[in-house]
């Protein structure tokens, strides 16, 4: 039998320590660095870094922005580049899956714009282009935002967030109202064929913390057609924020004229102002809403609750409040993590996707949800699903067809 | 080539061989056993790898710190110690300090100046967007802060009745601090002053920073001042920057720390956005792997920060800055009811200081007592002796640098020798210059508290 001495064994042992040290000071084994690929490369991001996507792991298509050129993945097929170089935020497909609207954006405005799913021309809806002017001294200008389409159930109109109030002078109001721009963005519509139309105001904003966010309506419900948002105010003494779930009528401040006011909102809040709540999503069924919680500053949870009903008509009734903020205590949570934000349901209402932030990238994410009847709680079955690798936007705002 | 002999090995002539040897006659040698082959005396193998290996390491790194040494002491010694001539009419605060410490003796003013810093100034005449002075009491640790706005119409000494950022852009560091001293009666120790493309520069050799904006930012008067080819000193531009969790590169992340009209509860909201900027950069900053990125930072800060103070200086003004309580600062911003927006004869949008609510509050904030003045009226001997003294505007401040390559690397050895045996995230004393620029860029000192 070869017998081993212990210088053999010695020299062994220093080179396993030196083979050790260099791969500590090379990094070689850092599995910290990036994700590994999930699947097929499909690009590579400004970062360098190749972006791939996982197959067969969902139904439908699935749209998100890498650097802010719009793709769209396919459950079962490749992925591909629907848009280049357009600046592209918000992608949203009609209902009929004939058309994809979406924000382009330049520097002092951005563009409301569709084009055909199949490929085509694109069309402008509405255009924030305009110029700065000198009034008497006051710097002021003819531009606008447009963010965040979200198209009706039936496909002829389109919700949007917009500042095009930001002139206008609520007199009756009086203090900030009365003497700067109310530049916060708020919710309106059109009519997808008659863009040109005055666009009806629906839901309005609270002066000076930036506006509303993540405006759409409520699918399988168009008895009472319903709008759900992200409603970001300030508390009474004006130094705290308040961000919440709102529902509202999309036809109240329509239907009822001189009623509403940013002061006295047509919206209803959803959850409580002690907790920010934000990028809340109807389920297919419209009975429930997937929505984020700021847990800390970086950490975030998703939450699922029932939508409750009969609260929009009266919204600033003290006890319709209170019934419209019941269901928020049977929230089910579903998982938290770093940055976890823009929860979309999948069509058949079974997966979630949702943006997540991991070794510094943001990805895309499935979970699997589960449903007990008995207790109307939801919940998260087996472990999260990493659907895309390599990095794409953080502010992609995924959409999710069948 | 003729093969070689023996004899051209042979040095000297062989010297007989003494008795003892084999060979030749007589007794053994001392201490060697009859009969046995002497063994050399040898190290064990594990002893010599292991010097071996401290030797390569050695090696290694000596060569590591040399390399960067010298790619980082060069820039730092045009950052620091960066002098500047006085003008006619300025005095020298700091000859009554006596070569005190900083933040010893007496009252020390800091005058921090932030500029724009690009394609739009073809001359590079900066101006300076924010006017900062930080007054520091070191025998009661009571610490001022004071912004003036960059529109204020005073008297730029050789210049007549302008607005304050124009004397940066006349004069450089000298002018505006003398401006400062003639017009208020601020005796001004040292200045620092910052291009805000630095910022930029840092942020994005980092790769950008990812924040998760706390609400949506709209701002509809920003100061086009970064990128703007357009030649309009005076532009603006609209932001709308939207909630959640994002990635924002250097200038995206500049607009969502320095937007001023994004939140109704104006500073305290914009604080809250830098700490989150700040947080996110210094994760970036404090990896590991960043050490490969110095040389680049170091570079990104070359020609965008400059001051007077010498790197050791910097570094105690942070850490004192970094003790601080944030709610101990006095503040005092000199926006209304301190002034008040107005229109020159000539048309042209300025903001009138109120000298009778200004003069007595600078003599208590920084202690001048009947030194106090506030001069908004040009001087009828207001010739322009200083303006002319000032040399030609630069695109960095007028400076004379008086750190050499070596006293900066001297500098940045004693800084490291500082960090080994305090805080250890001051590499090579870059974090403490990347604060500096943050205190300028943030116009707080809060920015340390990250």
């Amino acid at each position: 039998m070869k017998s081993y001495n212990t210088t053999t064994i010695g020299k062994s042992l220093l080179l396993l320590l030196l083979a050790l040290s260099v791969q500590g000071c090379l990094g070689i084994g850092n599995n910290n660095s990036s994700n590994g690929p999930v699947g097929n490369t499909i690009t590579t991001n400004s970062s360098g870094n190749k972006v791939s996507v996982a197959q067969n792991l969902f139904k439908g298509k699935i749209y998100f922005t890498i650097d802010h050129n719009l793709w769209v993945t396919d459950g079962s097929s490749a992925s591909r580049e629907l848009i280049h170089g357009g600046n592209v935020y918000d992608p949203a497909v009609s209902p009929d899956g004939k058309w994809i609207a979406f924000i382009a954006r330049f520097k002092d405005f951005t563009n409301l714009a569709v084009i055909p799913a199949g490929g085509g021309p694109l069309h402008i809806l509405l255009s924030g282009n305009g110029h700065f002017y000198n009034d008497t001294g006051v710097i002021k200008n003819t531009y606008y935002w447009f963010a965040q389409p979200a198209w009706s159930l039936d496909g002829t109109h389109l919700l949007f967030l917009s500042d095009l109030q930001k002139d206008f002078v609520w007199y009756t109001l009086g203090g900030a109202f009365k003497s700067s721009p109310f530049l916060d963005l708020q919710v309106f519509s059109i009519p997808f064929n008659n863009p040109s139309a005055q666009p009806q105001a629906i839901a309005y904003a609270s002066y000076g913390d930036g506006g509303d966010r993540d405006p759409s309506y409520r699918p399988a419900h168009p008895q009472t057609p319903e709008i759900v948002y992200t409603h970001y105010a300030y508390d009474q003494t004006g130094t705290q924020q308040v961000i919440q779930v709102f529902l509202a009528d999309a036809t109240a401040i329509a239907n009822h004229p001189y009623t509403y006011s940013p002061v006295s909102d047509s919206g209803v809040p959803l959850t409580p102002g002690s907790v920010q709540n934000i990028e809340p999503a109807f389920s297919p069924d419209g009975n429930t809403i997937v929505y984020v919680r700021r847990d800390t500053s970086n950490q975030m949870s998703l939450y699922v609750m029932p939508v409750p009903e009969g609260v929009t008509a009266d919204p600033n009734s003290p006890t319709v409040e209170q019934k419209a903020l019941q269901p928020y205590n049977k929230s089910s949570h579903i998982l938290s993590g770093q940055y976890v934000s823009q929860p979309v349901w999948s069509p058949d209402g079974k997966q979630v996707v949702y943006v997540s932030y991991n070794n510094s990238e943001f990805d895309l994410w499935l979970a699997n949800i589960n449903y007990n009847a008995k207790t109307g709680a939801y919940s998260l079955q087996g472990n999260p699903i990493q659907l895309t690798s390599g990095g794409i936007d953080g502010d992609s705002r995924p959409f999710w067809t069948p | 080539m003729a093969p070689m002999s023996m004899a051209a090995y042979s040095r000297a002539p062989l010297a007989p061989m003494p008795p003892g040897y084999p060979g030749v006659g007589g007794p053994p040698p001392f201490g060697q056993p009859p009969g046995k082959e002497r063994k050399k005396r040898r190290f064990p193998i594990w002893a010599r790898v292991a010097v071996s290996l401290f030797l390569l390491l050695l090696v290694v790194v000596g060569g590591l710190g040399g390399y960067y040494y010298f790619n980082l002491a060069t820039p730092v010694s045009h950052i620091v110690g960066q002098q500047v001539t006085g003008l006619k009419g300025d005095e020298d605060p700091n000859a009554s300090r006596n070569g005190a410490d900083i933040l010893s003796g007496s009252r020390v003013n800091i005058l921090l100046l932030g500029s724009d810093t690009d394609q739009k100034f073809p001359n590079g005449q900066y101006l300076a967007q924010s006017d900062i002075v930080i007054t520091i009491d070191p025998a009661t640790r009571k610490v001022g802060m004071l912004s003036i706005p960059r529109d204020f119409y005073i008297n730029v000494p050789g210049g007549g009745m302008r607005k304050l950022d124009e004397a940066y852009g006349l004069g450089g560091v000298a002018l505006s601090r003398l401006t400062i001293f003639q017009d208020f009666g601020i005796p001004i120790n040292y200045y620092a002053w910052v291009g805000l493309d630095g910022f930029i520069k840092v942020i994005d050799t980092v790769g950008g920073v990812d924040v998760d904006a706390l609400h949506p930012i709209t701002d509809d008067n920003y100061p086009d001042d970064v990128g703007n080819k357009t030649g309009d000193i005076n532009a603006y531009k609209r932001l709308y920057i939207s909630p959640g969790p994002q990635h924002l590169s250097g200038p995206e992340a500049l607009e969502y720390v320095r937007s001023r009209h994004a939140d109704l509860v104006g500073d305290f909201g914009r604080s809250a956005r830098q700490q989150q900027v700040l947080s996110a950069l210094k994760t970036k900053l404090n990896n590991p792997a960043i050490i490969g990125k110095l040389p680049e930072i170091s570079n990104d800060l070359n020609g965008y920060v400059k001051t007077d103070m010498q790197l050791t200086d910097v570094l105690k003004l942070l850490n004192f800055a970094r003790s601080l309580d944030p709610n101990s600062i006095q503040r005092l911003i000199l926006g209304p009811p301190y002034s008040a927006s107005g229109v020159t004869p000539t048309g042209e949008s300025v903001v009138y200081p109120d000298c009778t609510k200004i003069t007595p509050l600078l003599a208590q904030m920084f202690g001048l007592g009947n030194n106090a003045r506030c001069n908004i009226q040009a001087n009828s001997n207001n010739n322009t002796s200083s303006l002319a003294s000032a040399s030609q505007p630069s695109a960095t401040p007028k400076a004379i640098p008086v750190a050499s390559t070596w006293q900066a690397a001297s500098q940045v050895a004693d800084i490291s020798a500082m960090s080994i045996g305090g805080s250890s995230d001051n590499l090579l004393g870059f974090h403490s210059l990347l604060d500096l620029m943050f205190m300028v860029v943030f116009e707080s000192p809060d920015a340390m508290q990250v």
